[in-house]
Formats: structure tokens, sequence, C-alpha cells
């Protein structure tokens, strides 16, 4: 089973959100493409068709039944979703087991591998609030899965970008 | 089931230790421990007073424990072990063959083996299963102290482990501020901004270590030097019948400041059947120098206290 | 064979941090399984049989060591656990066995003779007699000591056995004789000896108040930081307490062990291999800062008498340390 061509192509187009200026431009032009309303079931789609081919093989036993919440602190965006067996599901319900927040560019920092999660405890740029525990598993889960075998998993041409974006993010 | 005066975790006057133990004579324990077993740097009693004390209580008819130092630094902590050993040692050899001495690091262990003395393996070995305690055995221990955090289901395992070796006895911290840590750096030094080497023995201002607590105004910690010590109080005669059940062969008390001797009747009365456990627990908040606490026994947090909990069957 | 000297042991969490910490220049990892036989038993962290194995393959390609860590204390109910894995290990093929217990030294030495046993931290030995214990025993090749030592008092040690030495350089810094700490279990029921863990998640909690950010473990407040702060781990240790009328870090800052600076002096020793901290961090922190201890031991073989870090490196190291600060721990005599 391929996933979608190209998931980012059939986003509808929005009004773009201001983004602040530390905010990758990169990054920012994937961001802005993606709905405002409801913004959790555009990211559990997008999560879906880039990572999920990669993902999917992972021990989600400790996710099983959890809902997450992040929270992009400079997007004043909320995403609410949970992992069940066949990929991300938005959840349009508010109640979270686990909240992560953190700015939008310190979350690509740290899906991209260029940040370490502790790092950025310490400095006060990532909270972890409610089950921590789930949280790490998340956190250690994420961090077991290579980078490369992602990019691999990604629809064609754009596990290409993945190293690109580390080099215009570092 | 017999009562043992636990080692002096705290530094006190030279006067105050001595008239201590020398009242501790005469109080109905069995066994007494000597020596420093905290920090290198307290020095009121030298080696020579220790052993001293301990001729007089043997001769008072009490088994004399020699606690040897838990954090070994330096080439004069090797020094005084070796010393203490060789005193015992010599004793032996003169035919008298009543004072032990409690190993509370593998270096002595090492060393009493060597020496082919008998000894008691303390707290902080951190046996926690019977391969290592039959390996003990093997070395010569014949009484052991286990984990302060060991709870009741592993002790009965072990005891009922084919490993477990047979003829050791089970000494179990049961009664004081539970000694949970061990640093090299001086933390009552650190709270009067002095340097551990030039700490001015700031100790013998807290006869029952120093309490610290949380933001919220919780006691939780006690300082005593080097070594942290829970604030709560371990408590667990109110499970005595659980602790006879378990197999524990002497119950060890911790010394605190004031009515110890009262503490030592208390868990006499109990002992002797003169006191019920639940009696005996309610005398003894009456004693101490903070609350209590028996949650290591039951497998939870050690600062839980659930004397409500009782359970006298162990489940076999 | 010439005897190792600093060789650089790096933390492996998970298969891309062993592969960070490989192709960054680590002469050596260590790792461990997913349960409690190891001291980092945290969820979703770890190796099981197949990322083992992976592991293995990649890091002997290049020339690295593995190194399990089974330093936890086996326990009567799940002895059969610890035995498991002391086999796992032998028929796996890693180079060395960290340990703690000797008990479990004795299964190792009884059943798989061949295997080379390391003793842990954990086993808290900090004099050469107690080393020397191990030694007689089990024929232990290494021991990695405990954060309490001034350089010194490791010359004396070094002085008085053939047992190579390992310390720590860099990562987050244990206040306690490991293995003689016991404030996790007090607070919550865990303590790293048995459950494999100090402050477990399942016993943490963060939460952002009108106050600031509390950190609880088991409802026990450990601290609580104004906005600007910077935060460091839930452990104990490094909390704010009140002890008489001050409230203060009573025990530690929060901060990081970095003994960079010292190198120079632990060649001269002989110190036979510097090991980082940090298997429950990300494989960017692995790779962060095992190039920068690389680059640095290499400078220090090449001119020990004129290696200072480099301001750089130190920069580098601090960014990812606890609290951004650095000490030197017990090495440096006043810090006691």
């Amino acid at each position: 089973m391929n996933p979608p061509a190209s998931i980012l192509a059939r986003l509808p187009a929005l009004p773009r959100p201001a983004l602040p200026s530390t905010f990758p431009p990169v990054l920012a032009r994937v961001v802005d493409r993606l709905p405002s309303r409801p913004p959790s079931f555009a990211f559990a789609a997008a999560a879906n068709g880039l990572a999920w081919r990669a993902l999917r093989e992972l021990d989600w036993s400790a996710a099983r039944g959890k809902r997450f919440h992040a929270r992009v602190r400079d997007l004043g965006l909320n995403l609410y979703f949970s992992v069940r067996a066949d990929g991300f599901h938005a959840e349009s319900s508010q109640r979270a087991d686990v909240t992560f927040t953190a700015s939008a560019a310190d979350f690509a920092r740290l899906a991209l591998r260029l940040e370490d999660p502790d790092t950025l405890f310490f400095n006060r740029r990532l909270r972890i609030e409610g089950d921590t525990d789930l949280g790490l598993a998340v956190k250690n889960l994420l961090d077991a899965v290579e980078l490369e075998s992602i990019a691999a998993a990604m629809p064609a041409g754009l596990g290409q970008v993945i190293p690109h974006l580390r080099r215009l993010a570092a | 089931m017999k009562l043992t005066l636990g080692p002096l975790l705290y530094y006190w006057s030279r006067e105050d230790t001595l008239a201590f133990h020398e009242a501790a004579a005469g109080w109905p324990v069995d066994t007494i421990h000597l020596g420093e077993t905290v920090c290198s740097r307290r020095h009121l009693l030298r080696l020579a007073d220790w052993l001293e004390l301990a001729d007089k209580l043997a001769a008072a008819g009490k088994q004399v424990v020699l606690s040897t130092q838990t954090l070994i630094e330096s080439e004069s902590d090797l020094k005084a072990l070796r010393k203490l050993i060789a005193w015992v040692a010599e004793r032996r050899a003169g035919g008298q063959s009543d004072i032990l001495v409690e190993a509370n690091e593998w270096g002595a262990a090492r060393l009493l083996a060597q020496a082919g003395l008998s000894f008691v393996a303390g707290p902080t070995l951190n046996v926690y299963n019977p391969d290592t305690l039959a390996m003990l055995a093997d070395m010569g221990a014949r009484r052991w102290v286990p984990p302060v955090e060991m709870p009741r289901d592993m002790l009965v395992a072990m005891r009922a482990s084919a490993a477990w070796p047979v003829g050791m006895e089970t000494e179990l911290f049961t009664y004081g501020r539970l000694p949970l840590a061990f640093s090299a750096r001086c933390f009552t030094a650190r709270h009067y901004n002095l340097q551990k080497d030039d700490c001015q023995f700031r100790c013998l201002d807290h006869p029952d270590g120093l309490t610290l607590s949380t933001r919220e105004g919780e006691d939780f910690l006690a300082i005593n030097g080097i070594q942290t010590q829970s604030a709560r109080v371990m408590s667990l005669a109110h499970r005595l019948d659980e602790l006879r059940a378990a197999g524990v062969d002497a119950i060890r008390l911790s010394p605190q400041a004031r009515q110890m001797a009262r503490v030592v009747e208390t868990f006499r009365a109990l002992l002797d059947g003169a006191l019920t456990p639940v009696a005996a627990s309610e005398r003894l908040t009456r004693l101490m120098p903070a609350p209590a606490c028996d949650g290591y026994w039951l497998g939870e947090a050690g600062m839980a206290w659930h004397p409500e909990r009782i359970q006298e069957e162990i489940p076999s | 064979m010439s005897p190792s000297l600093l060789e650089l042991i790096c933390p492996a969490g998970s298969l891309p941090a062993l592969k960070a910490a490989v192709d960054h220049g680590a002469d050596g990892v260590y790792l461990g399984l997913r349960d409690n036989t190891n001291a980092r038993n945290f969820s979703g962290l770890n190796f099981d049989t197949k990322t083992l194995a992976e592991g293995i393959r990649h890091a002997h390609a290049k020339g690295v060591k593995v190194l399990m860590a089974l330093n936890t204390f086996p326990q009567p109910a799940t002895l059969a656990r610890w035995h498991t894995a002391i086999d796992t290990a032998a028929t796996s093929g890693v180079d060395a066995v960290i340990l703690a217990d000797p008990g479990l030294m004795a299964y190792a030495v009884k059943n798989h003779p061949g295997l080379r046993l390391h003793l842990s931290v954990q086993g808290s030995a900090t004099s050469y007699e107690a080393i020397e214990f191990y030694r007689e025993r089990f024929g232990i090749r290494r021991a990695v000591l405990p954060r309490v030592l001034s350089l010194a008092q490791v010359e004396n040690v070094i002085a008085h056995t053939d047992v190579e030495i390992e310390l720590f350089g860099f990562g987050g810094l244990c206040v306690m004789v490991e293995g003689r700490c016991l404030l996790s279990s007090y607070a919550c029921g865990d303590s790293p000896n048995t459950f494999g863990a100090c402050s477990p998640g399942h016993a943490v909690r963060w939460e952002q108040t009108p106050k600031g950010m509390e950190t609880r473990l088991n409802g026990v407040l450990i601290d609580r930081y104004a906005d600007h702060e910077k935060a460091g781990y839930p452990t104990l240790c490094k909390g704010r307490f009140a002890v008489g009328a001050e409230t203060y870090y009573a025990l530690e800052e929060p901060t990081s062990l970095n003994s960079m600076e010292l190198l120079p002096e632990m060649a001269r020793l002989g110190i036979a291999a510097i090991k980082i901290e940090g298997r429950q961090r990300s494989p960017a922190y692995v790779a962060q800062v095992t190039k920068v201890w690389r680059a640095a031991i290499d400078a220090v073989k090449k001119a020990p008498e004129t290696f200072q870090p480099h301001p750089a490196w130190m920069a580098e190291l601090n960014k990812v340390s606890e609290g951004s600060m650095h000490t030197l721990g017990a090495y440096y005599r006043p810090w006691k």
C-alpha cells in the first residue's frame, strides 16, 4: 500500500497566519498550508501521509487509548490526537492524557533530530504536562526511529527533503 | 527476637556520646553497635574511646558490634578500618571472641574475610538476593541487615529461596530516621556556607539531624553531614507479628537524642508481651522527634504511613 | 596489548543514539535491555534482541566496543530475568557487561567464564580494597568509580590495583554515592537499585501554575521554577528546599558534571576510560557530546602539556547541560 503521492498538494490553501521571525522559512511554507480549523485533522492527515508508514511498526502499546495534545505556543495552535492501529486520529475533545508545549521552530527541530528534548526542557522551551511516563515513552519511541527509515518510507521525493531541512534548520 | 541498638548516626559531644552508651549498658537491649559510620571528620571519640566503650559494654553482658565507615575515600579511612579489624582479630586470638564487626562496604567485608573474622553484613552492602547473601555467609557473615528499602515480600522471598544460607540471622532496621543516602559532599557544611574541610563541626548543633522541608512546608528529609536521612521516623512496632512471620531475628533501633531509653523500654515491653503492638506503636509516636512512616515494609514510598494495614498471615 | 587510555565511552538509549556515538568517534558505547536489569529503566528506552544485534553489528564494523549495563540488583522473585540478561549479553557478543551485584557476578563467572566483567558505578566501590574484592572473587577488569573522590584519591586507588579505572567525564551529576541513594524510593517507592530508575516517569508531574512550573515526585514538591529560571531533572537532589529560614538548592543545583579541564591529569594518572552520562537522552545529544569529547581526547593525547578545553567545546557542552551549568564535582575538593 502506497500513501498518497503528495499529501501536501491536496491540503486546502488557507489564509496565512503571521509567523514569528524565528520560524524557519521552509517550514513556515509547510505550516501555512495547514488549515487553521480544525488543525488537528490536518495534522493527523499530514502525519499519516508523511510518516505513518515508518512509524506503524513501532510498539505503540503505551499510547493505546491515550489522547495527546501538542500546543504550538507561538502559533496558538492546539493539536489533539490519538494513535490507533491504522494511524493518527484527530480528536475533537480537548481532553488529553499528556500535553507537549513548544514553539513551532522547536517542535520542528525536535522532529528533525537537531535538538535534544532534555536540553529544551532545561531551557524551559519544552513542557510536558499530564502523564509524564506516557510523554517519555512516546519521546523515546520516536527517538528510536532512524531518520533515514522515515525518509525512505515517505511519499516519493519527500524523503529527500529531510536532510535538506536539517541543514536549513541547524 | 533480639533487640539491637544501632550505631549512633549523629555527631554528639563527647560527654553526650559517652553518657548515652554508658546508660545503654543498663538498657534491656541484647546488642549495641559502636563506632562512627558517617563521617571521618568526626573525631571527638577516637578509636581507642570506642574500644574502651566496647569493653565496658561487653563486660555488662551486651553483644558489641563495631560498625565501619560507610563511605571510604582516603588512605587514612582505610588505615582506621584496618586498625579496628586488627583489634578485634587480636581479641579473638586472645580467646575473647565476643565482639563483632559490621561491614558497611565491600572493602571491610574483604578485610574481615581475610582475617577470618565472622561479621555482620550492614545495610549498605546492598544485599537484595539470596545468592549475594550466601556468598557473604561463605565469607563469614553470620548476621545481615537488609537495605532499609527492602519490603516484606522481598524478605520473605529471600528466606524461601533454596540459596538462603542456613543459620543466617536477619536484623531489620525497625525504628529511627532512615539513612537514605551518602555523598562526598557535606550538606550541613553547605547549609552554613562552609566547605567540608572547614565545617566547624556544625553537626554538633543538630543532634537529630537538620530538617529539610519542601517549599510547601512539608518536612521531608533530614541532613546529617554527608548523610541524608528521612525526616520521618521509621516505626514498625505495630507490625511485630509480620516481622516474626517474615523471620526477622533482631530489630534495630536507631539512636535519637532524647527519650531513647523509653523507646527501648517500649520495644522491650512489646517483645515481652507486656504491650500490644498497637499500644507500643501509639506510645512510640509520642517519643519520636517527627511523625512516623512504614511505607518501605509495604513495598511503597518509604515516607508512607499505613498503620491500619496490618497483615498477619504471610501468603505462602 | 597496551593498556587502555582515555577510551571514550558513550551512552546509547536507542539504536539511533548508538549509531550517533559510533559515527561521531566513541571508542565504546554502553547500553541496556528494556527492563529493570539496568539503571536507565525508562519507558520506551533501551534495546531488545533485534536492535541489540544490529547495534553490535554496527559498532563492531567500525571497531567500537559494546558494553552492556546490567547494573541493578537482582531480586529473589525475578532472579531469572537477570540471569537471562547475562546469557543474552554473552551470546550476543557484547565486549563486556557492567555489573553491580556480587551474586550476579558469580552467575556470570560460572556460566560464561569468557565474559569480561566491569564493576558498575552502582557497585559503590570507592576504595581499592573494595575493588580488589571484586577482582579477587570475579576477576573484574575495570571499575567505574562513583563521583565522590578527588583526583588525588583516584590516584591512590590506581596505585593499589591493576583493575582499569573508568571515570565519569560529562553529564548528569549524581551528588550521592551511586548505589547508596534511596531518596527516590523514599518519595515514590522506586529506587535505582531495584527499579532501575531515579524519579521514574510514572511518579513525576510537571505543572504550570500561577506561581511557576512545579515539579513533583509522587506529590512531593521538588521545585517551582519562575519563567526565566533554567530547570533541572526531576530528581530530589536537584530540588529547592527549606532548611531553617532559607530556601535554596540544599543538596545541589541543577548542573552537569564536566571534567574536561582535568583531562591532562587523567591521562597522567592512566585513567582507562572516560564515561559520558546520558542513556536517557536523544541521539542529538549523543552526537553533540561525543563529537566534542572525541576532539578533546585526541587533543590531550597529542599534546597533554598544552591542552586547554576549547571555549567552543565548553559552550557546546554547557548548551546541553542541566541548568546550562557545569561543575567539576568531587574531583575538585572545595565542591565537597
